[in-house]
């Protein structure tokens, strides 16, 4: 956490008994585009606002390349929110929007029109300097918020839900542009959002939040495959997640007794956890193989569904708990079915020992 | 026959405003305006009639003499200046008033809203004449403001309130403040706080958030709240009547003093037309104005 470039350090706020933000402290580097990521009411917001100055902290510290901010107000702070709704003003065209931010800081007038147009041109908004916010498509609001935020060259650029009012197609379409502006500004972006796809596609490292707290740091590959608890396990895609019970090792991998399984499942050591307290495995469903014959957990599979670039199959097993398997659709003849018995098996790389 | 149904009932409810213009507005204005048209006679009503039947004759006399006769007496267009001297001066002051007032009341927790406004339209549930009256009896010489500045030791004579015109400021704006500081409050309580935040985070400080965001969209609540006060001020009566002195003569007490006194119906109705076409032009061309701007 030394020398980082936002440094976000035992950052609690409560509203009256309600502890929004609980001890918080995270450190984010120069150029990283940082996500913060939690279920609605997670704080993240909060997290947020604090960091671009519109919340004060109960207590904690927040430092900006190197300088304490905790006590600056929003408008002399080096950052820039792109707001959820984006708080475009209303009165004002889409160009005097823009140059809001420079003739407030009373740039000469021969250099906001210069920025104003560079900035429009690298977000296709030359022909649309004219218009009023509210002769705007979403997805031209969305590009007008963010030139607004960008023209001020912030040492931080706060992007609070950026994508949330657009549609899924262009929601895709914006995340790429979003990281290709990021790399190309060499800007530190941190965003707020609670789509956990959003997060992993845009983010070099994700913080993922629950009830103000601070859960996992990491990056998206690293939350993904080795998360720390089933909550974040569950959070970030599907997770099946099974009680283990006496462990027998041999070399690396483990061979544990799950009774809620309804038989052993295979796991590595490497995970540094203590089969001896309560501990639980988990396991991708895309990780997890189906088969007609064979080993592993026998079950029924009971639900089906056609997910386009997936199937996905949920199984009974014969212990009564469920579990969901995937299987990419390579264009192969399916041969499951519901009805079918089948065992389930994967590698011991596949599974991750939870503590919690 | 389904689908027409609702689209009957729309149409009906279109009427309802229309109608209601048509017989409270339109038919009283047209009456003004055929007895400003007409000559005044001794007698009831005390205009001639404006038709007459010759055998199967109809005769139609329009006398335009009233509006020449008004526009060519200085007495007039000394009360015109006036009353649209009083109004300007009162709707700023009202303004300057209301404003905060309205702003204040917005930036309050939504419980104390309501309340807040509840205090400012409280008033209205007395009679308006009855509200003059207590005013008279505040600003009189021996009123109660002057016996409470001479009982402190504020002042050492009466101060003369009464019977001027800064009495009638006081009254118009009493009485008018409401109207202006309703349509404000409405305009800012529901403006989007997140703009103010946009503001400040661009590099605004709260002043300068609300001279550029807050301000500029709250005009049209500013607007509203100045047509409301300033159209029926310049008409007013009762406030000038009671309050006034004999040296301010308002539009309105010149009508009433011509249909009154001088039982001049035509004139009367003549200063009253023109009163409109002063009041109607700004009205249409601020209309035209602002519909231009929103689109």
């Amino acid at each position: 956490m030394l020398q980082s470039y936002v440094s976000i350090e035992n950052l609690s706020k409560s509203f009256g008994l309600f502890s929004a933000v609980d001890d918080v402290s995270i450190g984010i580097g120069k150029g990283e585009f940082f996500s913060l990521l939690g279920p609605s009411g997670c704080g993240k917001s909060t997290l947020l606002r604090m960091i671009a100055g519109f919340e004060t902290p109960t207590s904690g510290v927040v430092r900006l390349d190197g300088d304490e901010v905790t006590d600056v107000p929003a408008h002399r702070r080096p950052t820039n929110m792109m707001f959820q709704s984006y708080a475009l003003f209303p009165h004002l065209s889409v160009g005097k929007n823009i140059a809001f931010g420079l003739q407030q800081d009373r740039l000469a007038s021969g250099e906001i029109r210069q920025r104003v147009s560079e900035v429009a041109e690298k977000l296709q908004l030359t022909a649309l300097l004219d218009r009023k916010p509210q002769q705007l498509s979403g997805g031209q609001r969305q590009r007008v918020a963010l030139a607004r935020a960008l023209v001020k060259r912030p040492k931080v650029l706060l992007l609070d839900e950026p994508l949330g009012a657009l549609d899924k197609n262009l929601r895709t379409e914006t995340q790429h542009e979003l990281v290709r502006l990021q790399r190309e500004l060499g800007l530190t972006f941190i965003i707020v959002t609670h789509d956990q796809h959003e997060a992993m596609t845009v983010s070099s490292r994700i913080a993922i939040m629950r009830q103000g707290k601070v859960l996992q740091i990491g990056s998206p590959a690293e939350v993904y495959e080795t998360p720390v608890s089933r909550y974040v396990a569950k959070f970030l895609g599907e997770a099946n997640v099974f009680e283990g019970g006496s462990a027998r090792r041999s070399g690396n991998e483990l061979k544990i007794e799950s009774a809620e399984a309804g038989g052993s499942v295979l796991a590595t050591a490497s995970d540094h956890i203590s089969t001896n307290g309560r501990y639980w495995v988990s396991v991708r469903p895309e990780r997890v193989e189906l088969s007609k014959q064979g080993t592993g957990l026998e079950g029924v599979i009971e639900q089906f569904s056609y997910a386009g670039a997936g199937r996905h199959y949920r199984v009974r097993l014969k212990s009564g708990a469920t579990l969901d398997a995937r299987r990419v659709n390579s264009g192969a003849q399916d041969d499951l079915s519901v009805g079918d018995t089948v065992f389930a098996s994967w590698m011991p790389q596949a599974a991750r020992l939870l503590a919690d | 026959m389904m689908q027409s149904k609702p689209d009957l009932g729309r149409r009906a409810l279109v009427l309802v405003p229309y109608g209601w213009l048509a017989v409270f507005f339109l038919m009283p204005f047209l009456l003004v305006l055929a007895i400003s048209l007409s000559s005044v006679r001794l007698g009831m009503p005390p205009y001639e009639p404006l038709y007459a039947w010759q055998g199967s004759l109809l005769s139609i006399r329009l006398n335009l003499e009233n509006f020449v006769f008004v526009l060519g007496e200085n007495t007039y267009l000394l009360a015109y200046l006036t009353s649209l001297k009083v109004a300007a001066i009162s709707t700023a002051l009202m303004l300057a008033i209301a404003y905060p007032l309205a702003y204040g009341i917005a930036s309050c927790s939504p419980g104390s809203r309501s309340f807040l406004i509840f205090l400012v339209i409280v008033p209205f549930w007395s009679s308006m004449l009855i509200r003059v009256y207590a005013w008279m009896s505040i600003l009189r010489n021996d009123g109660l403001l002057n016996s409470l500045l001479l009982n402190l030791g504020i002042i050492s004579e009466p101060l003369r309130i009464m019977n001027t015109e800064t009495a009638i400021y006081i009254g118009i704006v009493y009485t008018y403040l409401p109207f202006m500081v309703l349509p404000i409050y409405a305009n800012l309580s529901a403006s989007d706080r997140t703009l103010i935040e946009a503001a400040r985070d661009l590099g605004c400080s709260r002043i300068a958030a609300f001279w550029r965001v807050t301000f500029p969209l709250s005009l049209r609540g500013v607007a509203a709240g100045c047509a409301l006060v300033f159209i029926p001020v310049i008409g007013e009566f009762v406030v000038p009547d009671l309050l006034g002195g004999a040296d301010t003569q308002m539009i309105g007490r010149t009508i009433w003093i011509e249909f009154f006194n001088n039982r001049d119906w035509p004139v009367a109705s003549a200063v009253t037309v023109l009163l409109l076409v002063i009041l109607v032009i700004p009205i249409v061309l601020f209309q035209t104005r602002l519909s231009r701007t929103s689109k």
